[in-house]
């Protein structure tokens, strides 16, 4: 093993890596802002007692879990637009595909979280005559979301780590600017240790703080 | 949407297609099966009294844990190779990958597992005079799996899933192989949705059949 490194090259086109770096927390801001939304409706329908919404609900999201992100990304991006006649720009298909994916585990999330809170609770809410919505933002949302966070934060970190699949449908982050580079400068070991201790530097912090918080709320008893 | 399903080119392809879910379902088997392997000895070597190797392995779970997959899969195509002056196929690049990445995520479980037992089985075991190793055999391991199994498969699930990037590599898992039947037929929505339609069949009867063992656990702990 005499290869001599030459990381110089690599940290001469650090441009080229912040631009990905950009575009990455972009990709991964959109995804879990949408999923996050999307993830409490579908929760709530996958909770309902109506059949018919329960049941689209369940099949969406073992939909979602039981396939490839990849295969989701690739779809999204080659199939979908031959349906529908839409052709999406590789961004906006790589953020639509993480979305619907992340939102199916956050579904789950707000699933077990809201069975959590005891049926007390929501009738305490009927009986003071409260709609359910009001009751579910007031009420039942604010005790619940606090037992969903570590959940939440994993979640987030997953997502970070599934945004350089995006690269396979060369959207311009992170991932496939560290492809560019490699092949352009010949150093692929280089670039990809580089890349994967960028990864590990944002994503760690992630990481740790689900395990804090975790911690924090078992010391409280929640 | 007045589009035309026409299925014919993934009967026509149904001989490679298969083929490809061979070759992911093979992927998938040694890579847990090596990962399993390397789990347990990071399990080990991170419960050990040696402070060096405590941490040593601490780093590796750490870092492989927060990295994306697809990162690896190109260090260990493109960049290990430079390292060790031989050149790895696609099959042993990703082999390698996912086996080190999921190799990190079974230590923890099995870790979780074994600190799981509570300290008065030790206490009770070392009264009675057995060795060490004889009380991890006898008493703590077979407590311990039967809390390891279900985490161990959704971590091996996920695996199969990871597989899909092993597509740009050039691995003739079933991805790879639709993205070159799409290409030459001009039918991606229709070969793209029979993937996502393969992947979901395997992993949700897999996920079912979790579930099964699951309650049985359950059931057999009682």
């Amino acid at each position: 093993m005499d290869y001599e490194f030459a990381f110089g090259e690599v940290f001469a086109n650090a441009d080229l890596l912040l631009r990905g770096i950009w575009l990455t927390a972009a990709l991964w801001l959109i995804a879990f802002a949408t999923a996050l939304v999307a993830g409490l409706f579908l929760g709530i329908a996958r909770g309902s007692t109506r059949k018919a919404l329960n049941w689209v609900a369940t099949a969406y999201i073992e939909v979602f879990r039981n396939t490839p992100v990849l295969v989701q990304l690739v779809w999204f991006y080659y199939a979908f637009p031959v349906l529908t006649g839409i052709q999406m720009s590789a961004f906006t298909a790589a953020s639509l595909g993480l979305c619907l994916n992340t939102s199916a585990y956050c579904a789950e999330i707000y699933r077990g979280g809201l069975q959590s809170i005891t049926a007390g609770q929501w009738e305490a809410g009927r009986a003071l005559g409260m709609p359910y919505w009001t009751l579910m933002r007031r009420i039942i949302l604010p005790q619940a979301v606090r037992r969903m966070v570590p959940a939440f934060t994993n979640r987030a970190v997953e997502l970070a780590k599934m945004t350089s699949i995006a690269s396979v449908i060369t959207v311009h982050e992170l991932m496939n600017e560290a492809r560019t580079l490699a092949t352009q400068s010949f150093l692929p070991l280089e670039t990809f240790t580089v890349v994967a201790i960028i990864y590990f530097v944002l994503i760690w912090p992630g990481t740790v703080a689900a395990s804090l918080l975790e911690r924090h709320l078992a010391a409280k008893g929640a | 949407m007045g589009y035309e399903w026409d299925f014919s080119p993934v009967w026509r392809n149904a001989g490679p297609l298969l083929e490809g879910l061979g070759n992911t379902l093979w992927l998938s088997a040694w890579s847990i099966l090596l990962g399993l392997a390397l789990g347990l000895a990071l399990a080990l070597l991170r419960l050990s009294r040696s402070r060096i190797a405590s941490v040593a392995a601490l780093v590796v779970i750490e870092f492989y844990r927060n990295t994306p997959p697809l990162v690896h899969f190109f260090w260990y195509f493109f960049g290990l190779p430079i390292l060790i002056g031989v050149s790895l196929s696609p099959f042993a690049a990703a082999l390698l990958a996912l086996s080190v990445q999921s190799g990190a995520f079974f230590a923890e479980i099995f870790r979780g597992g074994i600190v799981s037992i509570e300290r008065g089985q030790w206490e009770a075991g070392r009264a009675l005079g057995m060795s060490e190793a004889r009380l991890m055999r006898r008493i703590i391991l077979p407590q311990a799996v039967r809390r390891m199994i279900p985490p161990l498969m959704e971590r091996s699930f996920e695996l199969v899933k990871t597989t899909a990037l092993a597509a740009t590599l050039a691995y003739g898992e079933l991805l790879y192989r639709a993205m070159v039947i799409a290409s030459q037929s001009f039918r991606p929505l229709e070969i793209y949705t029979a993937v996502a339609v393969i992947f979901f069949t395997v992993l949700f009867l897999a996920s079912l059949g979790m579930r099964h063992v699951e309650v049985r656990l359950r059931r057999g702990h009682r």
